[in-house]
């Protein structure tokens, strides 16, 4: 054991800040690429059995049953303020964990089609342009470089703030 | 701070006792001669104490012991069961559970709660008559086994009581630990001399940890009595071995004792040496005294026990008494199982999630058309049932333990108030949800309050009227149609109509030229910042309190109603669901969707026949004739903003809900099914109209209409148009 601890070279916090390499999924919404932390995603379901509810904004597009759990569908591109997505084949649900005031709630984000897991080393990740993006700049957690294109890595705890989609569900209804 | 298991349970249980404590001390008050309530008061208090001792919580231990002695004083009616005796009593009461509450912190009382204590004992011991301190209080028992026993030759010289304890090997298991016995009977005298017993101990491989096999000898020195000693070691009695010899005992009764533990016979002799039980002298003549009797008489024992029986037979009435009251109590006790709210929730989850499979290999037998199938999964599904009602019945409660506890409300505020008011509690045997139980009881203070405050007149005001000069307050509990209905009514004055109104147009809620209703006029009174008392007294009229009662409710699904005759009373009706879980439902499809209704609000359903349609397309009149009543509905589709044309054949569902009757129009009437309502999440959580989702068999999700809730809504709606319409 204690060879093993020796072995290792010292880390500093700043090497430790550099060197990261963190995996992220990338998506399609639309014909624009996103990509998610891989540790805010539980699972991928295939799109199915939607129910809609009433008097909801259009990105809440219904709620579905995960093994017994009812959960929320939120509708990406329609959040983002784009055309809402069309129902095809690669349609997939991204199952998402996010914190709010009071607890966790697990929601499902609709998305166009999943891609795939990359790893994108935080040196290779620059901070978000203040406009021009096209979507809130709050949303964006930063540009990832992958193969020389730049990719959006949302803040999930911003795109689904819990507290702002429950208020903005109530207001529809009011 | 980390508590440990048992003494989570001391707290629960003190709690418990305490409750108990305050019923029968309210009974006490009506029925001072009730001799049952006056030794439940005293095992309540005994028994706190006592397990306080396990724990080695002091501050309970010395206060509750004086509240202790005197309630054996009035046990024994040396002191007279009076009003002051009741309330002082309720007080101490009350204490005890604050120090409790400590223990539940895992703080000490600070000084604020010291000062109490004392004032409480000071009081306590007035009717002790002297200090407890002092020889004088030595019980009666006791001085005489003392003075009995010193003039017999045989007495040995020892002031000291002798223990012999021998704890049984589950001690440890039970969760007791011999230390705090030994700890606690410091508290009542001293330990002269104690010698560990370890005579028991296996070699190293064949002990078990758990185990406990220690014995003690001790030399006591206490004022207390033999059944005081005694008591201490209730929780181990059944598996311990203990023999208690008094002051000054006969010596045959240490030849006994060596008798019994013959197995370490040698030794005991020179522990009771050791411990100044026996003087050398007294232990020689002990032993050639037991020869004799080994020789001459066969029954030792037997022939003790007839003697001890002679010399004490108070004492041993009274073990008997006691071993009777622990059967008893244990009888009782065993039908009970406290169980952890969680597991219990786990449970009737796990029954919904089973209802829910049910439902879809129903659907799937179904469709195969398999004949044997499909009596299979019937069968299933009857038991299930059956589960699911057996597991909701566990959560279910009985309202009277709530209604219960406001005795003492009513008592402690009629006092206060200086108005005679009497409570009168029916339907206790009511039962509803564990989880609404304990969120009604806040809204039920408030009311009850409000009522004894503002409701009910004085004495004065209330004889002229030709009333009694008492108030009556009723608590009233029964099931109606799926729900439960609390009543809280008093024969007061009655809600002031003008009054209500004249203040309302005051504060801006209504406007003076507005039309309104008695019922109306009334709800106005849950308007936040509402309050008609012209005194601000210390129990209501600040204005809050009625609008927190009604959103209490509100967020229990519930509603409240106020029906208020002039002059003569007024009824507040709280109707709440039965459970918040599982409920039946029915299945009715509106466009594609599924949406599930509580059946038990259905009354019927009949077809929309195609001229009321084109009426109230045409002339927005959506109301029918129902055998000669008029039945507003509400048109889901419209309500729900559903795209395409309805179907040809349209279908009303007539729904009742405290009294009143809408009808809901939907496509499909699909057919009853039971279901497990799942919350609507932080998403969903202001949509109104909704209450829940559920699951289907078929897998999908279905909505839960918030019935009551759509009403209100409805009936705002009309009132706005209303006022529209009139500004």
């Amino acid at each position: 054991m204690s060879e093993l601890i020796v072995a290792q070279p010292p880390r500093t916090p700043q090497a430790v800040k550099e060197n990261v390499i963190q995996q992220y999924l990338t998506f399609v919404l639309g014909r624009e690429i996103f990509a998610l932390n891989i540790l805010n995603v539980k699972e991928i379901i295939e799109y199915g059995q939607l129910t809609e509810v009433p008097k909801m904004p259009v990105f809440i597009r219904g709620v579905i049953n995960l093994r017994g759990a009812v959960v929320p569908v939120i509708d990406m591109a329609a959040r983002f303020d784009k055309p809402s997505a069309q129902i095809t084949r690669k349609t997939c649900i991204v199952i998402i964990e996010v914190a709010h005031t009071g607890g966790t709630q697990v929601v499902g984000v609709m998305v166009d089609a999943v891609n795939e897991v990359v790893e994108i080393e935080s040196g290779n990740i620059e901070p978000a342009p203040s406009f021009g993006a096209n979507i809130r700049a709050d949303f964006i957690e930063g540009m990832g470089k992958i193969d020389g294109k730049f990719v959006i890595i949302l803040n999930v705890n911003n795109v689904l703030s819990m507290d702002e989609v429950a208020a903005l569900a109530g207001s529809i209804v009011q | 701070m980390q508590l440990d298991e048992s003494l989570q349970i001391y707290i629960i249980e003190s709690r418990d006792l305490l409750q108990q404590m305050e019923e029968a001390l309210l009974t006490l008050e009506q029925n001072p001669e009730d001799e049952e309530k006056i030794n439940a008061i005293f095992r309540a208090a005994h028994t706190i104490k006592g397990s306080a001792g396990l724990f080695g919580l002091d501050f309970i231990i010395s206060f509750t012991h004086v509240a202790e002695s005197v309630l054996d004083k009035v046990r024994n009616g040396q002191v007279p069961v009076t009003e002051e005796i009741v309330a002082l009593f309720l007080e101490v009461g009350d204490f005890i559970c604050k120090l409790i509450d400590h223990v539940a912190e895992g703080t000490t009382p600070d000084a604020d709660t010291m000062v109490v204590n004392d004032g409480l004992i000071n009081r306590l011991n007035v009717y002790l008559g002297a200090p407890r301190a002092t020889a004088a209080a030595l019980p009666v028992a006791s001085q005489n086994e003392a003075s009995g026993v010193v003039e017999s030759l045989d007495g040995v010289e020892t002031s000291c009581w002798h223990i012999s304890l021998r704890f049984g090997p589950d001690t440890f298991r039970s969760g007791m630990d011999p230390f705090s016995f030994l700890r606690y009977m410091n508290t009542m005298g001293k330990i002269v001399h104690v010698a560990t017993i370890t005579q028991a101990l296996p070699s190293l491989e064949e002990m078990d940890a758990e185990s406990c096999y220690l014995g003690f000898e001790i030399s006591y020195e206490s004022q207390a009595s033999k059944v005081e000693i005694e008591s201490i070691f209730d929780f181990v009695r059944d598996d311990c071995d203990i023999h208690i010899l008094p002051p000054h005992s006969q010596v045959q009764h240490y030849i006994d004792l060596i008798d019994r533990l013959s197995n370490e016979e040698m030794k005991l002799g020179e522990i009771l040496v050791k411990c100044g039980t026996l003087t050398p002298t007294e232990l020689e003549a002990a032993l050639v005294q037991q020869a004799d009797v080994a020789t001459v008489d066969k029954q030792p024992i037997g022939q003790t026990l007839i003697n001890a029986q002679l010399v004490q037979p108070a004492v041993v009435n009274a073990a008997l008494e006691k071993q009777r009251q622990v059967k008893e109590s244990k009888n009782s006790e065993s039908n009970y199982i406290r169980i952890d709210a969680n597991k219990l929730d786990e449970l009737i989850n796990l029954v919904g999630e089973l209802i829910i499979a049910g439902a879809g290999a129903t659907l799937i037998a179904d469709k195969l058309g398999d004949g044997a199938m499909n009596e299979a999964t019937s069968n299933i599904s009857t038991l299930v049932e059956q589960v699911r009602d057996s597991a909701l019945a566990l959560r279910m409660v009985q309202i009277g333990a709530t209604f219960s506890r406001f005795n003492r409300v009513v008592r402690d505020v009629s006092k206060e108030l200086g108005k005679d008011i009497r409570l009168e509690i029916s339907g206790e045997e009511t039962e509803l949800d564990k989880t609404v139980v304990e969120k009604i009881s806040d809204p039920l203070t408030h009311l009850v309050r409000n009522s004894m405050d503002h409701g009910i007149e004085s004495a004065e005001v209330r004889v002229p009227k030709g009333k009694p000069a008492y108030g009556t307050l009723k608590l009233n509990a029964f099931h109606d149609s799926g729900s439960i209905v609390i009543e809280v009514s008093d024969d007061g004055a009655g809600l002031n109509r003008d009054k209500i109104l004249a203040k309302a147009i005051d504060k801006g809620l209504v406007s003076a030229e507005q039309s309104l209703s008695d019922k109306e006029i009334y709800n106005l009174i849950f308007e936040a910042g509402f309050s008609t008392a012209d005194a601000v007294s210390n129990l209501s009229g600040r204005g809050v309190g009625m609008d927190v009662v009604k959103r209490n409710i509100q967020a229990l699904r519930g509603t409240i109603d106020i029906q208020s005759t002039p002059g003569l009373g007024c009824t507040m009706s709280i109707r709440l669901p039965l459970t918040l879980a599982i409920i039946d439902g029915f299945l009715v499809g509106v466009a594609d969707s599924s949406y599930v209704v509580p059946l038990d609000m259905v009354v019927e359903c009949i077809e929309l026949s195609a001229e009321d349609y084109a009426s109230s397309v045409s002339d927005k009149r959506n109301f029918i004739n129902l055998r000669g009543e008029v039945l507003p509905y509400l048109k889901l589709r419209d309500e729900f903003e559903c795209k395409g044309e309805p179907p040809i054949r349209q279908n009303i569902v007539v729904m009742q809900y405290a009294n009143q009757k809408i009808g809901l129009v939907v496509d499909k009437l699909i057919g009853e099914f039971q279901t497990v309502i799942k919350p609507l999440g932080k998403v969903f959580e202001h949509v109104k109209g909704i209450g829940g989702f559920t699951i289907l068999g078929s897998g999908s999700v279905a909505l839960v209409l918030d019935v009551p809730r759509m009403m209100q809504l409805a009936n705002m709606e009309s009132i706005k148009e209303q006022a529209l319409v009139e500004s």
